[in-house]
């Protein structure tokens, strides 16, 4: 057993996977405790705030405050203001006044203000351009205007009780609040989704369920398919033709088609993530089932098999002792891959809308499923779903690799 | 002769014992559930409905249409008539059209789309595991790993990967269904062109998820045929490596057609998800669409079909190994 | 004196395994074989028989590297040329092999009469289809193999049929030296007989003209070879007649061998059966001296590190012993009476 698993653990495949699979567990169990609370507490309004530290705009109003002189705050300021379109309409209308624009690059803020200052003049009227037009370029110089001229920004309350608006900060462009000294700074890693959850909160939980989805769904199939495979291959006759019949239809009948057809039955205040575990535990059975049985029969009639049946050993105890330590590495095999088909089945599952209840916990596919709801992959939200697939994608690369490092310890014929 | 007259009997029996089977489960899963299902549909039909005699309403309809208040052999045996001619019942979600007539017009889609995808990817995932096997080293450190990671992203994931990439970013392929949205189905030269532009993204989403599981499996296998004793042989008799490696991969990739045939209503699975990723007018945005409208009997005559495809496909698979592997004559025929 | 088919110097191959350690498996081997005469080496598994067999072919891949020595078919040295000349000219041609296990010797998945076209056309790309069908043909008819063979696949061919078959084709570019490694043991019995008596025919008819047999089974060598070698831990230790080797053997392992064994006939009957006590020496960290010392009974200190050569006695036999001839033979009547 000792010198088995240092095998195992020599093998480099297995070794990565196993790290991989760990440090995603560890994960799991350390993130919430940095960062506790409801993963599907809703601490946005509004969709899909973009990834980034959320400064308090009210409480930096009264913090202490720094005189900083930077060079370029007004470029930067305006490289803020000025949109894409707005420098493209810059461009546009140099050309239409004929001013000589070649090797102009309207990314460059600087020198496109520089020009625009120097040419811009609100009382030209130009050859073909709307009223809309001219006042949308007027605007557009009043903002630039704006953003650069030395204006301080007057923050004032009302007094409730004279309904007076009454002075309360001056802010001056070359303010600045230390961020520390900001009572309340939030930083989301990976944003929030589309119902304003942290998603990175919301995607350790969901991770953390998807597993477990995984790991009830293999056990559950693994012991059924133990069972049977072991019925079959150690029985053999009318009880093997039974279990062959039965894994036989199975192996053709698709088991997603099975899973909508029983999730569908199931109504959606019954679907937790347990049910639906088990339920994916229940039509995935096959694949074990079958690799135990061909195992077994090849370990029926080998000699420490008979010499336990003729010493008159109960059929459980030849089981026991004489067949399962053989099948073992198999067995474990199998169940690492019907984890991440687990997992797989889960999140195809949310994604059709039969997944686990809603409102319970977060699972991968449920977050999934939200994100393609609300159109997260049409919009640029890609924390809503990236994030999803790759996790995903790494739960099941670093459980392939511990069965292929597996497969190449106990399948000398595989060896490099 | 005989010997094949025999495999192809078995195997035709086994299509059809298979296929009576998926009917019962067909029929019985949702009977079998733990309360009414018929109550369970009224339920999500009438969401926001506070009228009791409208609910009651629909409870009776739903409960006529599946003939619920009739014994269950009875219901059953209906059930086949009814499929005999071609009936699966009427779509709720789009009353009055027919299920089969949903069915016909997206089944042509699904299978247009899947099957060239799952048989190119495993073309190419057969040669790169081949490869992989043979050439070994570093191509095969370097290939390995990243196949591997490929067949671990789920078909879903590697869709909208796809979709944001080319669709959205690059601008390059449409967004999403069959054919551009302002057309309808003729045979002009424009909507043929469209429905290519559409099919590309689902297509190769699903090729190259499929490509990652056949190589690996293909690596291993041939590995397994590169130590075996005939190989020593033959090269001890002098012939050429060359043909010697043509050998083994001819060994190694007739398994794998039974390997397909085995994994491919898993791979089907896949591939149905990643149609509702594109809206793809196919069988996959058909049973999402059930499944979002409660429109039970176009889930059940969809889950129907998708479970005979995979039974002819598996059926045809074996048969054509049956064929062309003779190993299979010495396991089977006798 | 006739002539002499194959002889090989001094050859020393090595294994390389996948944790890149090196197995010398075989250490040194000098041989002759005359025409018309067979050579049987014997010994326990993993004495590197089987390696010897894969060795003498002169076509080295992995695992299997060559390291010494010469191999000199029909007067002309093969070590030293280069592999794909030794492909096309050598292999098929002039030294043939049978393998261990001809129950998996066979591609499963093409029919006999491709599989001896592709053996054909690998030395004469040239040959006609029809003519090769013929000659295959004709062949199998004289070695009493049914011609339907020709089109069956391998598993449709029962386990003698395959290891016939395997023999055939071999045999079917006329080799001058065949090397059968275990040609029989994984027979039933009267598949075994049929397997001898078509190595004897194709000596008798001229399709070869020497052979070297594997086995671990030593009645059978005694049947079947003119000689035996007895090897032992990569290296020979003893090298005689068959009827010498099996009735006066003089190494201590050839005695321990022949004791463990029953041979029918004259004079073995008295002879108690015994087994030879420990397990080989590990083949990565060969033992310095003699190498059978851990387990040999007369063993002597000096056995442990003087590096032992072939010494020559009674003219033809040669043996790998520390103690002399007379010695041994003195110790061995003590031990008998």
């Amino acid at each position: 057993m000792k010198n088995t698993l240092k095998q195992v653990f020599h093998s480099p495949k297995f070794l990565v996977g196993f790290c991989i699979f760990t440090s995603i567990l560890l994960m799991m169990i350390i993130y919430p405790l940095v960062n506790p609370g409801n993963p599907l507490e809703m601490i946005g309004l509004g969709t899909f705030a973009e990834p980034g530290t959320y400064v308090s705009l009210y409480d930096s109003v009264g913090t202490k405050t720094s005189t900083l002189k930077l060079d370029g705050a007004d470029v930067k300021r305006i490289d803020q203001v000025l949109s894409g379109e707005d420098r493209v309409n810059m461009l546009n209308w140099f050309t239409a006044d004929s001013i000589d624009i070649s090797g102009l690059d309207i990314t460059d803020t600087d020198t496109l203000l520089a020009m625009w200052k120097a040419n811009f003049d609100p009382s030209i009227r130009l050859q073909g351009m709307t009223k809309a037009m001219r006042n949308y370029y007027i605007r557009l110089n009043d903002n630039i205007n704006a953003a650069a001229s030395a204006d301080i920004l007057t923050v004032s309350e009302i007094d409730a009780s004279t309904g007076e608006t009454v002075e309360k900060a001056e802010i001056n462009k070359t303010d600045y609040v230390n961020v520390g000294d900001v009572a309340n700074v939030k930083t989301l890693p990976l944003g929030t989704d589309n119902f304003g959850r942290d998603t990175l909160k919301e995607l350790v939980s969901a991770c953390g369920t998807s597993i477990r989805i995984g790991l009830i769904a293999g056990t559950v199939a693994t012991f059924i398919g133990l069972l049977l495979g072991l019925l079959g291959g150690y029985l053999g006759g009318f009880v093997d033709d039974i279990v062959m019949f039965f894994t036989n239809i199975f192996t053709v009948i698709p088991s997603f088609v099975l899973l909508i057809l029983i999730s569908y039955s199931i109504s959606q205040d019954q679907r937790g993530a347990n049910t639906i575990a088990i339920v994916i535990g229940f039509t995935s059975w096959v694949w074990t089932a079958r690799s135990v049985r061909s195992q077994v029969i090849s370990l029926r009639n080998r000699d420490h098999v008979n010499l336990s049946r003729l010493s008159g050993h109960s059929l459980m105890r030849i089981i026991l002792t004489d067949i399962l330590p053989y099948i073992a590495s198999y067995v474990v095999m199998a169940f690492i891959l019907q984890i991440s088909s687990g997992i797989l089945a889960e999140a195809q599952l949310s994604l059709l809308g039969l997944g686990p209840k809603t409102t319970d916990v977060p699972t991968l596919g449920l977050m999934m499923n939200w994100a393609m709801l609300y159109s997260a992959h049409l919009n640029g939200s890609w924390w809503a779903y990236f994030p999803v697939i790759l996790t995903i994608a790494f739960i099941s690369f670093s459980l392939n690799l511990m069965n292929t490092g597996l497969d190449q310890v106990f399948n000398p014929t595989l060896r490099d | 002769m005989k010997g094949y007259r025999k495999y192809f009997g078995k195997k035709i029996l086994w299509l059809v014992i298979t296929f009576i089977a998926a009917l019962l489960l067909n029929f019985t899963l949702p009977r079998m559930m733990p309360g009414d299902p018929v109550a369970a549909m009224t339920a999500k039909q009438a969401q926001g409905l506070s009228e009791a005699s409208a609910v009651k309403a629909i409870y009776d309809n739903y409960a006529r249409e599946f003939g619920t208040n009739k014994p269950i052999t009875q219901q059953f045996f209906t059930y086949v008539v009814n499929l005999m001619h071609g009936d699966m019942g009427t779509s709720f979600s789009q009353y009055p059209r027919k299920v089969s007539n949903i069915i016909g017009n997206a089944i042509g889609w699904t299978l247009a789309l899947q099957f060239p995808a799952i048989i190119i990817g495993w073309l190419i995932g057969n040669l790169l595991g081949a490869l992989a096997a043979y050439i070994r080293k570093g191509f095969d450190k370097v290939l390995m790993p990243i196949t591997l990671f490929l067949s671990s992203i789920p078909a879903f994931g590697m869709a909208v990967m796809l979709l944001v990439v080319f669709a959205i970013n690059l601008k390059v392929a449409p967004i999403s269904g069959g054919y551009g949205f302002d057309m309808l189905p003729n045979f002009s030269w424009n909507f043929v062109v469209s429905v290519i532009q559409h099919y590309q993204l689902p297509f190769w989403s699903i090729v190259l998820v499929s490509i990652g599981g056949q190589a690996v499996g293909m690596r291993s296998m041939s590995i397994y045929e590169l130590n075996a004793d005939y190989v020593k042989y033959a090269r001890f008799l002098g012939i050429k490596d060359r043909r010697v490696v043509g050998y083994v991969f001819r060994n190694a990739m007739l398994p794998q057609v039974t390997g397909l045939a085995l994994s491919i209503g898993t791979m089907v699975g896949g591939a149905l998800v990643a149609e509702i990723i594109f809206s793809y007018p196919g069988l996959g945005t058909t049973i999402y669409q059930g499944i979002t409208m409660a429109d039970y009997p176009l889930i059940s005559g969809t889950t129907l079909i998708i479970t005979v495809m995979v039974l002819i496909a598996t059926f045809v698979l074996d048969i054509i190994y049956g064929f062309i592997d003779p190993r299979v004559k010495a396991a089977q025929f006798d | 004196m006739s002539k002499t088919v194959l002889e090989v110097r001094g050859l020393t191959t090595k294994y390389i395994t996948r944790f890149h350690e090196d197995v010398y498996a075989v250490d040194d081997v000098s041989l002759t074989i005359e025409e018309g005469k067979s050579l049987g080496i014997a010994g326990e598994s993993g004495c590197g028989k089987s390696t010897l067999a894969l060795s003498l072919m002169g076509y080295y891949f992995a695992p299997l590297h060559y390291i010494s020595g010469e191999i000199i078919i029909d007067g002309k040295s093969i070590s030293g040329m280069d592999p794909d000349t030794v492909r096309k000219t050598v292999l098929g041609t002039e030294i043939a092999y049978i393998p261990q296990s001809a129950m998996n010797a066979l591609n499963p998945t093409c029919k006999t009469r491709k599989f001896i076209q592709d053996v054909i056309h690998a030395h004469d790309p040239h040959a006609d289809n029809k003519q090769i069908s013929e000659l295959a043909e004709s062949r199998f008819a004289e070695l009493g193999l049914p011609a339907s063979v020709l089109d069956r696949y391998p598993v449709e061919l029962s386990g003698g049929m395959k290891q016939r078959t395997v023999i055939a084709i071999s045999t079917i570019l006329k080799p001058k030296v065949l090397i059968a490694d275990e040609p029989s043991s994984a027979l039933d019995v009267s598949s075994q007989k049929m397997v001898i008596k078509m190595l004897r025919d194709l000596m008798d008819k001229g399709y070869i003209r020497a052979m070297i047999f594997i086995t671990h089974e030593l009645p059978l060598l005694y049947n079947v070879t003119d000689d035996i070698m007895v090897m032992y831990a990569g290296q020979i230790v003893e090298k005689g007649t068959a009827r010498e080797m099996v009735f006066d053997p003089v190494h201590p392992y050839s005695r321990g061998l022949m004791h463990s064994i029953i041979v029918p006939e004259q004079g073995t009957r008295n002879k108690k059966l015994s087994a030879i006590p420990g397990t080989p020496p590990n083949l990565k960290k060969p033992p310095e001296g003699c190498r059978f010392a851990e387990r040999c009974k007369y063993v002597v200190p000096q056995c442990r590190y003087n590096t032992l050569p072939m010494i020559e006695f009674e003219g033809t036999r040669t043996y790998r012993c520390g103690h002399s001839i007379q010695h041994l033979k003195e110790v061995y009547r003590c031990e008998d009476e």
